[in-house]
């Protein structure tokens, strides 16, 4: 198949071998070097990055759900709202250490993650949208609605000095929006690592089995219910723990202000531009609509952004389905390209680039 | 007993609002296959032309004319550019592409009519004593307005489906559009038909739903009339106008009895409310109190 | 007189190109038959010349070129397709099935007298007029859209693998069914089987597609009666 050629074609690695394995670890060192460059500017720089590496995260949640598992959720903002109010909460008015918070933060959001994937038992695609996005604004009416737990439209407080980085970092106050700074990318790291394993193993097929052909899938036994279920809990988990560090961070929340409908559309804006089904995507997502918004700023304050993520959302449907990471994905493989290992070798090997959740026109022709 | 009375024609009168809603939705579903998601966005951005024209003295029923076939042309030009070339993609594609359409049109209201809430005056005397004395409760005329047009759709709706060709033929395109094709029909009208119809009926509620209460012209308006008026589409079944009708003045009452009765629950937790109902109805009865199940072959 | 003429016809899903290069005629009245294996580009042959997918090539009906992926523009022409697996409008009844049929059809009296033929045709249709199509069985499902398509008037009837699924009685009303339309109403075909015997009993003329390219044609007759071809060709 090759015709003449006038510049050599891609360099193929074999996946798993020593070449892979080093281009592995080289990525790794080049991204903990970034890291560590990034905890050396200051302190405004680092609380915009903390804030933007969070919005990965979550946006790596939200990709568990809808990105592999094709489920459309709209109420992601329920969830970083849900984890962010239980850190504020125990901190402010139970005198939480505010780390250990997190636990029960994942666990809530878990198990609301399952109370709304429960309906996705039977019901397809728009109406699990529509119940999510009853969940994203019902939230911000639920807070208002406790004022004695949550401190209603005025807002929940937590005292400084419970959110400062603990003596064991070794970070004085004065430093303090470093221990910000790596608590978001320490988390953003281990989701990501969370999520890949995830979306390679036996688990990953089956959910995007129950993403592309369900009723092939369940034919199959890939049992639909469960996999739907879980995933979305895992998906609300991870979006709410982010929410929780988030807390951490402000030490300030307002529902109004941060957790309502417009961060579940900032979110999904997110996953698309990164990439949805790509496991960097979330990060380049959540870079994007953090500073994206902020560059403008010029233009036209509050509404003008909303206006701006609805065209993007439009505009990359049509032209760049498969997000930034995508095109980065097929663009590189000109040049460097992984070659999976001949069957019988080891476990099954998934390639998770090259059929989005977008596109599926391919898949339907027949004779 | 007139209490009792107030209540229940409050509840109509709410439900008959999330009836209006849910039968554009229904619209869209009988005639396309799809629902829009944008529905409650489209019918809010006409009702603000409609108030923006008010403003400037055009009177109310001409307005109104106006937010219906603004409504048509939105609905339909949607479809054509936004909707149709995605459709084939995915659902998820489809969602999404909806949901950025969602966002730009909230967006334009706030940037074209600013961010605060209006009052959109009403196409009947509106004023607290323009109303028909029933049993001693009170039954005001803009309320009887919105019944009387849930009931035109309704049996416009009824008839076009039922009785006349274009209504079977929306009625095949939404079923099978291959099929629909190959039979001669017109696939690519019928679906812009079909959209801008359901955007006109949105359109016409909200503006007639918007006067009921003061000051409700708001950028979050339509939120929770939208998940409610789902809801109803859902309860009722997908393709069930008398469904959907039936089902939003049950939720409508239901609401208002439940937060009047039980002083407990009220206010913000109908959201809740509406979002634990949907989700109790999907999993007993996926196709609605009315509609008809899906059978599907692989 | 030929009634279909169909010249060099390219097309393909996506980026893969299932069709060649595809000749074929039909004349007005003719029984014709496309045979060949699986995936050897028959269903997209028949979608292309009904207009559901783009094509490069000339399509023309009587004498008249149509464009290409519009289906209303055939149907106005005189054609009409039984697609594979049937298509039936699964929410709609019986009766309303056939009434989309006729959906381009003015005159109600003779639509009218249209329903009662097919109902007499076919009886078990006309004892199922208001059940949902969705719910009839597969032969019954065949006879509906058979009848459908039939409903417009067809001066040329497509037919895409008319005896899939269905038990062997079955498929032979089927083709008893089409042999009747055929001579009774002169209403040409263009079928495409898989099941070689019945399908060359019907036909005059036969395509053999392998790979997207027609590899043989010719009479029927001959090719049913001279043994080495129908073995080389057919296997039996």
């Amino acid at each position: 198949m090759r015709t003449a050629v006038s510049f050599p074609g891609p360099v193929l690695v074999r996946e798993r071998s020593a070449a892979h394995r080093s281009l592995q670890v080289a990525g790794i060192v080049f991204l903990a070097l970034l890291a560590v460059y990034a905890s050396t500017l200051n302190s405004f720089r680092l609380g915009q990055l903390t804030v933007a590496l969070l919005y990965a995260t979550a946006i790596a949640g939200l990709n568990l759900a809808t990105g592999y598992t094709g489920q459309l959720s709209i109420g992601h903002s329920a969830f970083f709202g849900l984890g962010a109010y239980t850190t504020g909460i125990l901190v402010a008015s139970h005198n939480w250490n505010p780390l250990v918070t997190l636990i029960p933060a994942a666990v809530i959001c878990f198990a609301t993650g399952l109370l709304v994937g429960l309906p996705a038992l039977r019901i397809r695609g728009i109406n699990l949208a529509l119940v999510t996005l009853a969940l994203g604004v019902a939230f911000p009416e639920l807070v208002d609605r406790f004022p004695g737990l949550t401190g209603g439209q005025i807002g929940l407080n937590i005292n400084v000095f419970q959110l400062l980085p603990p003596h064991w970092t070794g970070i004085s106050i004065a430093n303090r929006f470093q221990y910000y700074y790596w608590l978001s990318a320490g988390l953003l790291a281990i989701v990501l690592v969370l999520c890949a394993t995830l979306t390679r193993s036996r688990a990953g097929l089956a959910m995007k089995a129950t993403r592309d052909r369900e009723t092939a899938a369940a034919a199959f036994g890939v049992n639909l219910a469960w996999t739907k279920m879980v995933v979305f809990g895992l998906s609300g988990a991870i979006t709410g723990v982010a929410g929780s560090i988030f807390a951490i961070y402000l030490g300030s929340l307002s529902a109004d202000a941060s957790f309502t409908l417009t961060l579940s559309i900032v979110l999904i804006t997110g996953l698309v531009i990164g990439g949805v089904a790509t496991t960097l995507g979330p990060v380049i997502g959540g870079l994007a609509v953090y500073f994206v918004p902020y560059w403008t700023e010029n233009i036209r304050q509050g509404e003008a952004s909303e206006l701006i993520f609805g065209v993007i959302l439009i505009v990359l449907m049509f032209v760049m389905p498969e997000g930034l990471m995508g095109l980065i994905t097929r663009l590189s493989r000109r040049v460097l390209r992984i070659e999976p290992q001949p069957p019988g070798q080891g476990q099954p090997t998934v390639d998770g680039g090259s059929s989005t959740v977008i596109d599926h026109h391919e898949e339907r022709n027949t004779a | 007993m007139e209490f009792f009375l107030d209540r229940l024609f409050d509840g109509i009168s709410n439900g008959a609002i999330y009836a209006a809603l849910a039968l554009a939705l229904v619209m869209v579903y009988r005639a396309t296959g799809t629902i829009n998601f944008a529905q409650g966005e489209m019918a809010l951005f006409t009702t603000y032309l409609a108030w923006g024209l008010t403003t400037k003295n055009v009177p109310v029923a001409v307005c109104l004319v106006v937010a219906a076939v603004a409504g048509f042309a939105l609905g339909a030009v949607s479809e054509r550019v936004l909707v149709r070339p995605i459709e084939k993609r995915s659902l998820l594609a489809t969602l999404i592409v909806l949901l950025g359409l969602f966002s730009v049109l909230n967006a334009s209201d706030g940037l074209i009519w600013g961010k605060g809430n209006q009052s959109m005056p009403s196409l009947f005397p509106n004023t607290l004593q323009s109303y028909v004395s029933v049993f001693g409760a009170r039954l005001y005329w803009a309320n009887i307005g919105v019944w009387l047009m849930v009931a035109a759709v309704f049996a416009v709706m009824f008839a076009l489906f039922n009785k006349t060709r274009l209504g079977l033929q929306m009625r095949a395109t939404a079923n099978n559009r291959e099929s629909a094709a190959l039979a001669g029909i017109p696939v690519g009208r019928i679906l812009m038909l079909g959209w801008g119809i359901s955007a006109a009926i949105g359109a016409i509620a909200g503006v007639l739903v918007t006067p009921l209460t003061p000051d409700s012209l708001g950028l979050g308006e339509m939120f929770p009339l939208l998940i409610y008026a789902s809801a109803a589409a859902l309860f009722g079944g997908l393709d069930s106008p008398g469904g959907a009708v039936v089902a939003g003045l049950l939720l409508g009452v239901a609401e208002v009895m439940i937060s009047a009765y039980v002083p407990a629950i009220g206010g913000q937790l109908q959201e809740a409310i509406a979002f634990v109902a949907i989700v109790a109805v999907l999993l007993l009865r996926p196709q609605g109190l009315f509609g008809t199940r899906e059978v599907e072959r692989v | 007189m030929t009634l279909l003429e169909v010249t060099d016809l390219k097309a393909g899903y996506g980026q893969a190109e299932v069709l060649h290069g595809i000749s074929l005629t039909v004349g007005q009245g003719e029984v014709v038959v496309m045979l060949g294996a699986n995936g050897a580009g028959k269903t997209t042959t028949l979608r292309a010349i009904a207009g559901l997918i783009g094509r490069r090539g000339t399509v023309s009906i009587g004498g008249t070129a149509l464009r290409p992926g519009v289906p209303g523009e055939a149907v106005a022409a005189g054609l009409s397709l039984v697609p594979q697996g049937r298509g039936t409008f699964t929410k709609l009844t019986v009766q309303e099935n056939l009434l989309v049929g006729a959906t381009k059809r003015r005159d109600k009296a003779s639509v009218a007298a249209d329903l009662d033929r097919w109902y007499h045709v076919f009886p078990a249709l006309s004892a199922r007029t208001k059940q949902t199509a969705g719910t009839l069985s597969g032969g019954e499902q065949q006879m509906l859209a058979v009848a459908r398509s039939l409903m417009s008037r067809p001066s040329l009837l497509l037919c895409d693998e008319p005896s899939l699924g269905l038990a062997p009685l079955v498929v032979r009303s089927v083709f008893d069914v089409l042999r009747e339309i055929n001579a009774e109403d002169g209403t040409a075909m263009l079928i495409v089987e898989q099941n070689a015997e019945l399908a060359l009993d019907l036909a005059s003329r036969v395509y053999l597609l392998e790979v997207g390219e027609v590899v043989t044609s010719g009479a029927a007759a001959d090719l049913r009666d001279s043994d080495t071809v129908r073995r080389a060709y057919l296997g039996y």
